[in-house]
């Protein structure tokens, strides 16, 4: 799982209290850096998609980055690096993944984070 | 097929077969389906999007310019997806895990046909549209009860029993994993696939049901319905 699609996920147990189910709280986690290509434009164009609080926070709790406090107006070629390098490049690969409202763990094997819920929590 | 409830029969026809036949299953998977490769090649740079039900991943790298989640219900699947070097979970398209509104375009390929009552189809549905963005599209695939003159399937009724027949010789006898309809055939195995095949209007009505989506092109295609909806 890269740090972009972790921006994505919220727990969906049906009994998890409104409003705090997102962000997932990774935990344990053993990352590993991917080769994917940087392409300028292509980073432009996903920044305004992302929640720049939660990308920051979870660079910041699993030590990939320091991002600026404000997503960036009009970033640089550097802000752009480093923004494909957490969103793109980082990769979760073992971890739990746990929800602060109700305390559900999702865990990620191989990369892979399994998200299916018991019957009784759907 | 009725004396089993939904989910069971969801489970023992759909989750677990799709478990089994995994390997044999993405053998088969490689014609493009252009209406499919079409929306996916118009999407807008850097746009991000889910596919729901990917399957072996099969449509993940039509275009390289837009960041796509992989998702299915079978962990098996999803391995060979993973292994392909595409982002990629387990999740369920009843309950998706995602956060509303979040993605500018979803595909939801020859997957809702597998869900076994109007309510559960209906509910997999309002799920893509609820992660969708305002603005952002959806594409859905399934499988018509009306069948192409040169195809070779006939149905008489619209929920059925489709055969998968996997090669003895190659991929081993039977699965005797628990909760598995299995029978032999010859040099094959058998396991039926649970479907609902849609009729003309079917998929589209469905669609028009949510107030948040507004259908932009419907059609036919190579035996299936499909219907390209956007999010107000």
């Amino acid at each position: 799982m890269r740090l972009i699609t972790h921006n994505m996920l919220q727990c969906h147990v049906k009994a998890c209290p409104p409003g705090q189910s997102y962000p997932l709280q990774i935990r344990n986690a053993e990352l590993e850096a991917l080769d994917a290509e940087f392409n300028a434009d292509f980073v432009r164009r996903l920044i305004p998609k992302l929640d720049w609080k939660v990308l920051r926070s979870t660079a910041f709790e699993l030590g990939v980055a320091q991002l600026p406090e404000e997503c960036p107006a009009e970033p640089t070629e550097d802000d752009l690096q480093m923004i494909h390098k957490v969103a793109l490049q980082t990769r979760v690969k073992e971890a739990e993944m746990v929800c602060s409202g109700c305390g559900h763990v999702y865990p990620i094997k191989d990369g892979v984070p399994n998200m299916l819920l018991q019957d009784h929590e759907i | 097929m009725d004396s089993l409830p939904k989910e069971k029969l969801e489970h023992v026809h759909v989750h677990n077969v799709y478990n089994i036949i995994a390997p044999h299953f993405s053998a088969t998977r490689y014609k493009p389906w252009p209406i499919v490769d079409n929306f996916l090649s118009g999407l807008d740079k850097g746009s991000i999007g889910a596919d729901v039900g990917c399957g072996n991943g099969k449509y993940l790298g039509v275009n390289p310019d837009v960041f796509t989640v992989g998702s299915d219900r079978s962990d098996k699947l999803i391995d060979i997806v993973r292994e392909r070097g595409f982002e990629a979970m387990v999740c369920d398209n009843l309950r998706l895990p995602y956060r509303d509104s979040c993605f500018d375009f979803i595909t939801s390929i020859a997957v809702i046909h597998h869900m076994s009552s109007p309510e559960r189809r209906l509910m997999a549905i309002n799920e893509l549209i609820r992660v969708l963005k305002p603005g952002g599209h959806l594409l859905i695939f399934v499988w018509a009860f009306e069948q192409e003159s040169r195809s070779k399937r006939r149905f008489s009724e619209q929920d059925v029993f489709v055969p998968w027949k996997m090669p003895k010789a190659i991929y081993g006898p039977a699965s005797s994993q628990p909760n598995t309809a299995v029978a032999e055939d010859g040099g094959d195995v058998v396991y039926q696939r649970y479907y609902h095949l849609f009729r003309e209007g079917e998929l589209e009505e469905m669609v028009r049901q949510s107030p948040d989506a507004m259908v932009e092109a419907c059609g036919y295609d190579r035996d299936n319905w499909y219907v390209i909806a956007s999010k107000k």
